[in-house]
């Protein structure tokens, strides 16, 4: 799976802390994501998607 | 460093508590009882020091189980379930085979209190897993 959350969190100007904080988890959490070495949960990925106000796949995809 | 977590905060606080408690409690277990001649009918008194240091290694079993239980990060849940996870196939793997040499050709005799100080070596070894696999290791 891949994910776009780098360029979504660097198009708000937050840092991996700052999205960390809003999502309520740790930043390694985010830096595991963001690299692609963990696949979140359907919960904190939709939290995820929730929060940058796009359906789930504009955030992942299977490729 | 301090953690940031508090679920690891109060996880280590607990492990700290336990641990003090295991050391004193092995200390005067070994000098109470160690070397003495195997009585026929123990003592409930020589009993009770005898299971203290097994109480104080279930304490640090039950912290490890409440911080799986308060970690509401599942990234970070996950980094301690695989190093535990690591530390019981190492620990299976040692004993059975240290096991199976025991019965077969002579090594010497692997105590079973070993088992536990095995068990946490691995957790080491499954954060160093972790950090190699998935960048971080987990609550130190």
């Amino acid at each position: 799976m891949t994910n776009r959350l780098r360029v979504l969190r660097a198009e708000r100007n937050w840092s991996q802390q700052d999205l960390a904080e809003r999502l309520g988890v740790s930043r390694q959490s985010v830096n595991a994501i963001e690299t692609g070495k963990y696949d979140p949960s359907l919960p904190l990925a939709f939290r995820i998607a929730r929060l940058f106000d796009l359906p789930i796949e504009g955030v992942f995809s299977a490729d | 460093m301090r953690p940031r977590h508090p679920a690891f905060r109060a996880y280590l606080r607990r492990l700290a508590l336990a641990t003090a408690l295991y050391l004193v409690a092995i200390f005067a277990a070994v000098r109470l009882l160690h070397g003495q001649a195997v009585p026929a009918a123990p003592s409930v008194a020589g009993v009770v020091i005898a299971l203290l240091p097994g109480i104080a290694v279930l304490l640090m079993l039950l912290a490890i189980g409440r911080l799986w239980v308060e970690l509401d990060d599942e990234f970070l849940r996950l980094l301690e379930i695989r190093k535990a996870l690591v530390a019981t196939g190492l620990t299976l793997a040692v004993t059975s085979v240290w096991g199976l040499l025991e019965m077969l050709v002579w090594v010497p005799r692997l105590e079973v209190f070993w088992v536990f100080p095995l068990w946490c070596a691995g957790l080491a070894v499954g954060q160093v897993f972790n950090r190699l696999t998935l960048g971080t290791g987990g609550c130190p």
